[in-house]
């Protein structure tokens, strides 16, 4: 057993490991992260995670849900920690893993991963007190500057590949089987909760807007409510009770129908994941990449929108109610995500009771994967899981991986004069945004509480005052 | 955690009949169960009080469960019936016992009084169910084991008003109800009875979070505390799980007494604050609600205070401290807990008063206070090292003045400066902790701005000179920065400075992060120090050091060098410009990014990050060098839109003059955008009008390379007027914004600053008129609401958190957090646009090009 694994096992008992320790595991994870680019690429299969922010336990039981490493890819949206008390553990072991599984586990960074922030709640303190001096605090600091912004994942299926953890229920699985699923919905036993195939529509069947507010309770969190409802009060009990048949409801949080443009079997388009959002000033996802992301998270411009940008139901750009970022609207996502060949975005950064939440026609999905969020909202949390094309309609016929993948083909493209080929969106193109891979969320609940110990900080041992 | 089920004890059930009014007839809708209750419906939704009835037959089945609204107008009639209207129909529970109807009746008129605050207040995060044997008045049961759940069900029910719990608060007081609570638990742990303890741990919490200062303050006293953190050890949440807090809390020696304080008083104040922490951080960590905490916390804090104002009024006490360092003899041991016990007053002196906080560090001053420094500094234990580093920083986070005006004495008098021993320290330490705190210590204490003034800009976006006089430096500072780079600079310097003799590049793991903080230092006294730093930079020929470190193998460490280039290239200072060309730095950064290119990673992110500045800030010089010199090399990289960017560039500036003016226009576009750009952040613009100290400098220096030195002024009298002049005059916000954030702590901004926000505002205006809305950026600043995470939140916890010390904050914006800063409210109040607003952007009109402007297809989801 290797050093490495050594100190996995004892992270995952949610015991740290020596500061010596630390400092070597940060070293190693430097070099490897410097070797990444700002916006990673991952290719499907993967499950992507959001908020975990320190709640060790819960990040044990989103490991059972989703699969554990190495045998599942994992892309963690960042704000490891802070607010829970075992945010150097769980930070720690996912390093743990990045550095013995590189390929398997990408990690980027949230907007919690950086000094300021986490002086502040919770992270700092809890080194203090967990090592008596504020080193590993700074450590750990130092990798969250090498972190990745963002990752885009390629290759994503049009197809749900069989839930590879636990049995679908057999009655849903059969009577949607003739349709391809676009969105599946699983109870943490990996019982299918809800399904919703894939629409084809005309081109003129969605100009309704999302209704504002309207998502919320939305089908997604039907669901789960009534997957976690066991009292009895009004409800059966049991997998996939709640939401009605497949068909009658549009992708959960979109209030509206799924969106393939009318041809089913397209190849997905890439899924961008970052933090936060997108920036005024990243008009293209090659934008990122000229960053120099080896800083502490600054307090405006393009690195911090990333990180601290929410979307919104208004038009265009809006100020943040968090004095930092941006909200941004459906228009700007589209025209994103058109320009930039993406079918999604996928980011984290809000609590969302029902785990996940999908907004502007799927365009953008919020995962949430810390549940009963700062041991007392009561929400549930979610995983994401895109998985692999292996029929060849999938394989993705653009280079969303590669720098300059955008400006292809563009003459003159550079960055003063030439974007206009580019800039100029027509609405026949935003009539048919790009058909979204298929998703299996997993959504799940803390981790039962018998099954650790009363979360606590630790106190200071000694004192004169 | 969703709907939490209902009480089910078979006592709490009151038999009834349901009754509907239907085309005026009383509709029997069943016979069932009555209870009254607090539940939880929604996730994240405070508890609704309810009344639910379930069927006698059908235990399963609800016969009504209806919400106790504020005007629903519950009746009580007779003695067993209770009419009110359910959404427009009229209902009835008819009780068969008059008993029961009074419990229940008892309930809803209780929810209906208190309706306002119940609803409004915190819910209190405990477990839910309002049983509903009410008794009549504040009159506790008997504290025994068998009275405990009817005891549990009341504190419950009267905790879920405010009237309630006041009143109970009052009763557990007058009853010194905890007192006779605490027997129950040793009582209960000899029966091992598992219910009983639970119910006491139940008890306990909400006794507790009745929010009652005198209480707490009770349940932390002598006869207290064991007794109370011991029923606490019981957690119902956790039933396998017993918790150590006696053990823990009665373990001798957490206590170290380093000097014998005599005030009994005082020692209990300092045994019940340890307690209050322990509760807080551990006992009910996991339960704690916001009114709960800061009750905590500001007990926590007012102990303190006094603990600490006591103290150091007792001249005795402080001169006995003191002594243990002036005694020889006195054992390490000692020595070592009495840096620990100063280190312990210093964290708790950040959360004085000003004046108090002032008054403490004079008094330790005077006692010898900067020998306990130095002999900690130099200490072979890292404990006492650290302690040292934070008794200093939290001196310097106060007031860097004192520090400064002390080294200035100790030049005087021909003894070795605290800066020395700090740069020693900085080169030999292997803590990172130290060495980063020492490495913030290094800035601020070398920051030239003079006390009172505004602080050196965090150096965070390009153009932003400052727009006020030129500061004129107090003679001490002066000498004291002479002094400095006259013996000093080197010696911090050099480990950077060995470089060029190194004949290998091959570093230690554990000591190379010298260079980042090397980095930092000297960028941050470029930015500040002007003529003294780039006379440095010059004769120690620093950008060639920084170059060499561009061939080692250690990406971070060729970070470290772009880093720096970049730096000088965002000054836009002529002198560095210049310096960039003749050291041909840029030829080694191409050769990097050369080499890296094909691959995406931090490394050519960086470098492109440097060109992307100079082409999009237009430095002309460069690129003319980089073309010049650099040909094929960018010709190489043409593939990458800034290259293609640079070569066309330079292709329009070359011959055609009338083109000038154009791109003189472009400037001050440029300029506008600045703040927005992508990752602005790099340094401050030394403005480049003449700056007498400087003028006066390079007279009478030496004449050592002298064509060297001077070009600066050249450049600055005849060239300032394309590049620098109108970037000295855009000022005001942006720079008052960037440093409030840097600085995210509260304060005022000063009157210079004010003075030049008043002058510069019409510049402002003009320019913002002129350019995009993304210079606008600033303006969600102004925002007033607040969220969760949002920063300005960061202002209020950091007052509040005593513990982290604000001060060691990392290393990137670390010397922002040494100091005195502005806060986001003095910005706010300068600001006229107080409400959100929305800021429309076009995408494609973030770079120069006159895309159009209008949204794209805003508001078009139709197709």
């Amino acid at each position: 057993m290797s050093d490495l694994d050594k100190a996995i096992a004892q992270l995952r008992a949610c015991r740290p490991i020596p500061e010596a320790q630390v400092r070597e595991l940060c070293h190693k994870a430097r070099e490897l992260l410097i070797e990444e680019g700002n916006v990673v690429t991952v290719t499907a299969p993967v499950t992507i995670c959001g908020d975990i922010h320190g709640q060790f336990h819960d990040l044990m039981e989103l490991f059972r849900v989703g699969g554990d490493v190495p045998d599942t890819n994992y892309l963690f949206m960042g704000d490891f920690v802070d607010r829970g008390f075992y945010s150097l553990e769980s930070f720690l072991l996912l390093l743990c893993l990045k550095v013995r599984y590189p390929d398997r586990m990408t990690l980027i960074r949230g907007n919690h991963e950086s000094r300021q922030i986490t002086t502040v709640y919770g992270f700092y303190d809890e080194c203090l007190r967990k090592y008596g001096s504020a080193n590993v605090w700074r450590y750990c600091c130092d990798v969250f500057d090498y972190l990745a912004l963002g990752a885009i994942v390629l290759g994503a299926s049009n197809n749900l590949s069989p839930s590879s953890v636990g049995e679908p229920s057999s009655s849903e699985s059969q009577s949607a089987s003739e349709e391809e699923i676009e969105i599946e919905v699983c109870n943490a036993d990996g019982a299918i909760m809800s399904q919703f195939p894939r629409q084809v529509r005309s081109s003129n069947s969605i100009n309704t807007r999302p209704p504002r507010g309207g998502s919320s309770p939305n089908g997604a969190s039907e669901a789960a409510m009534a997957a976690a409802n066991t009292n009895g009060i009004g409800s059966e009990s049991g997998s996939g009770g709640g939401v009605g048949a497949p068909g009658n409801t549009g992708p959960p949080g979109s209030g509206a129908s799924g969106s393939s443009g009318g041809s089913v079997g397209n190849p997905a388009g890439a899924v961008l994941c970052v933090h936060g959002g997108l920036s005024p000033l990243i008009d293209m996802v090659d934008k990122i990449r000229l960053l120099d992301r080896k800083q502490e998270v600054p307090h405006e411009g393009a690195m911090c929108d990333l990180l601290w940008s929410d979307p919104d139901e208004i038009d265009g750009w809006g100020l943040s109610p968090r004095g930092a970022g941006f909200l941004f609207g459906a228009d700007i996502v589209k025209v994103f995500n058109h320009r930039n060949d993406l079918s999604l975005i996928a980011r984290a950064h809000q609590l969302v009771m029902e785990g996940f939440k999908e907004m502007f026609d799927a365009s953008i999905v919020t995962v949430w994967s810390a549940p009963n969020y700062c041991y007392r909202c009561g929400n549930v949390a979610a995983l994401l899981e895109l998985s692999e094309d292996d029929g060849g309609l999938g394989i993705f016929s653009r280079s969303n991986g590669d720098v300059n993948r955008s400006d292809g083909g563009m003459p003159g493209g550079n960055l003063i004069g030439g974007g206009q080929g580019r800039g100029v969106v027509m609405e026949s193109d935003l009539a048919e945004p790009k058909s979204g891979p298929a998703r299996r969320y997993r959504v799940f609940q803390a981790a039962p509480q018998d099954s650790r110990g009363m979360p606590a900080k630790k106190p200071v041992a000694d004192y004169f005052l | 955690m969703m709907a939490q089920p209902v009480p089910h004890q078979a006592a709490e059930k009151k038999r009834v009949k349901v009754y509907e009014l239907r085309n005026n007839d009383w509709f029997d809708r069943g016979t069932g169960f009555c209870i009254a209750a607090f539940v939880q419906i929604e996730e994240g939704q405070p508890k609704e009080p309810r009344v639910i009835v379930e069927s006698e037959d059908q235990p399963d089945r609800l016969l009504l469960e209806t919400k106790i609204v504020k005007d629903d107008g519950f009746q009580k009639q007779q003695d067993t019936l209770i009419v009110w209207t359910d959404n427009g129909v009229d209902m009835a529970l008819s009780f068969q016992e008059a008993e029961g109807c009074a419990l229940i009746w008892k309930f809803i008129d209780g929810v209906q009084q208190t309706f306002q605050s119940v609803i409004g207040g915190p819910d209190d995060g405990l477990s839910d169910d309002i049983a509903i044997d009410m008794s009549p008045a504040i009159q506790l049961p008997s504290a025994d084991l068998a009275a405990l759940s009817e005891l549990e069900s009341n504190i419950r029910i009267m905790g879920s008003t405010a009237n309630g719990r006041n009143a109970l608060a009052k009763a557990i007081m007058a009853d010194n109800y905890i007192s006779r609570l605490i027997p129950l638990v040793e009582m209960a742990e000899d029966l091992e009875s598992l219910d009983d303890l639970h119910r006491l741990c139940n008890i306990m919490k909400n006794i507790l979070m009745l929010n009652d200062t005198s209480i707490i303050e009770h349940a932390v006293s002598d006869d207290c505390v064991l007794g109370v953190v011991g029923a606490l050890e019981y957690d119902p949440d956790f039933p396998s799980h017993k918790a150590n807090h006696r053990q823990w809390l009665n373990s001798q020696g957490r206590y170290k007494e380093v000097v014998r304080i005599e005030e009994e008083h005082i020692r209990r104040k300092i045994h019940q604050t340890y307690r209050l922490q322990y509760l807080k951080d551990v006992v009910l960590a996991r339960i704690l609600d916001d009114p709960t905490f800061s009750v905590l916390n500001s007990l926590i804090f007012f102990n303190q205070v006094e603990i600490v104002q006591h103290l150091q009024e007792n001249d005795g006490f402080v001169n006995d401290l003191f002594s243990i360092f002036a005694d020889p003899a006195e054992e390490q041991l000692r020595k070592k807990e009495a840096v620990l016990f100063i280190q312990q007053c210093c964290a708790i002196a950040k959360n004085l008063q000003p004046p108090q906080r002032q008054d403490l560090y004079n008094n330790f001053l005077s006692h010898g206070l900067l020998q306990v420094i130095n002999f900690g500094l130099r200490n072979f234990d890292v404990t006492v090292r650290v302690g040292a580093t934070d008794i200093l920083v939290s001196m310097i986070d106060h007031d860097p003045g004192m520090i400064r005006h002390t080294i200035y004495r100790q030049i005087q008098e021909k003894q070795p400066p605290l800066t020395d021993t700090l740069i020693d320290l900085l080169l030999v330490e292997v803590d990172l902790g130290i060495k980063s705190q020492i490495s913030d210590a290094l800035k601020v204490l070398l920051d030239p701005t003079p006390p009172g003034g505004p602080p050196e800009a965090r150096g965070e976006f390009v153009g932003q000179p400052r727009g006020r006089p030129q500061p004129t430096m107090d003679p001490q500072q002066e000498l004291f920065l002479t002094n400095f780079y006259e013996h000093s600079a080197a010696r911090l310097f050099k480990p950077l400075l060995d470089l060029e003799k190194r004949p290998d590049l091959n570093f230690n793991v554990l000591n190379d992060g010298i260079f980042g903080y090397l980095n930092d230092i000297l960028c941050f006294y470029i930015r500040s120090h002007q003529h003294r730093s780039k006379f440095f930079v010059l004769t120690h020929n620093i950008a060639q050091r920084f170059n060499r470190l561009l061939s080692c193998k250690e990406k971070h460490l060729q970070l470290v060098a772009i880093r720096f280039f970049r730096q000088l290239v965002v000054l836009q200072d002529e002198f560095y410009i210049k310096h960039i060309a003749e050291k041909q730095i840029l030829g080694p950064v191409l050769d990097v990014l050369l080499r890296t290119m094909p691959r995406d990673n931090l490394l050519s992110s960086a470098c492109l990050d440097l060109f992307t500045l100079i082409s999009k800030d237009n430095h002309k010089d460069l690129i003319k060098h980089l073309v010049e010199n650099y040909r094929e090399k960018v010709m190489a990289l043409s593939y990458i839109d800034i290259f293609r960017e640079i070569l066309h560039r330079y292709d329009q500036s070359l011959g055609f003059n009338a083109s000038v003016e154009p791109y003189f226009l472009e400037d001050e576009e440029e300029v506008g955008r600045r703040p927005a750009h992508p990752s602005g952040r790099g340094g401050m613009m030394e403005h480049l009008s003449i700056d007498p100290a400087q003028e006066e400098y390079w007279n009478t220096s030496d004449d050592e390379d002298e064509n060297h030195a001077r070009a600066p002024d050249h450049n600055s009298s005849t060239n300032g007027s394309t590049t620098s002049k109108p970037l000295v005059e855009y000022n005001s916000d942006e720079e008052a914004d960037d440093n409030a954030d840097a600085a995210m702590a509260p304060g005022s901004s000063s009157l210079q600053d004010e003075h030049s926000k008043e002058n510069q505002a019409p510049t402002t205006s003009n320019i913002s008129a002129t350019t995009p809305p993304p210079e606008r950026l600033s303006e969600k600043r102004r925002r007033e609401e607040d969220e969760d995470d949002a920063l300005e939140k960061l202002v209020h916890h950091k007052r509040r958190n005593s513990s982290s010390s604000v001060s060691s904050v990392g290393s990137t914006n670390s010397a922002a957090s040494l100091r005195k800063k502005k806060g986001f409210s003095g910005n706010r109040d300068s600001s006229p646009t107080g409400g959100p607003k929305k800021i429309a952007i076009s995408i494609s009109s973030i770079k120069a090009a006159p895309v159009k402007s209008p949204q794209p297809v805003a508001g078009e989801d139709t197709t």
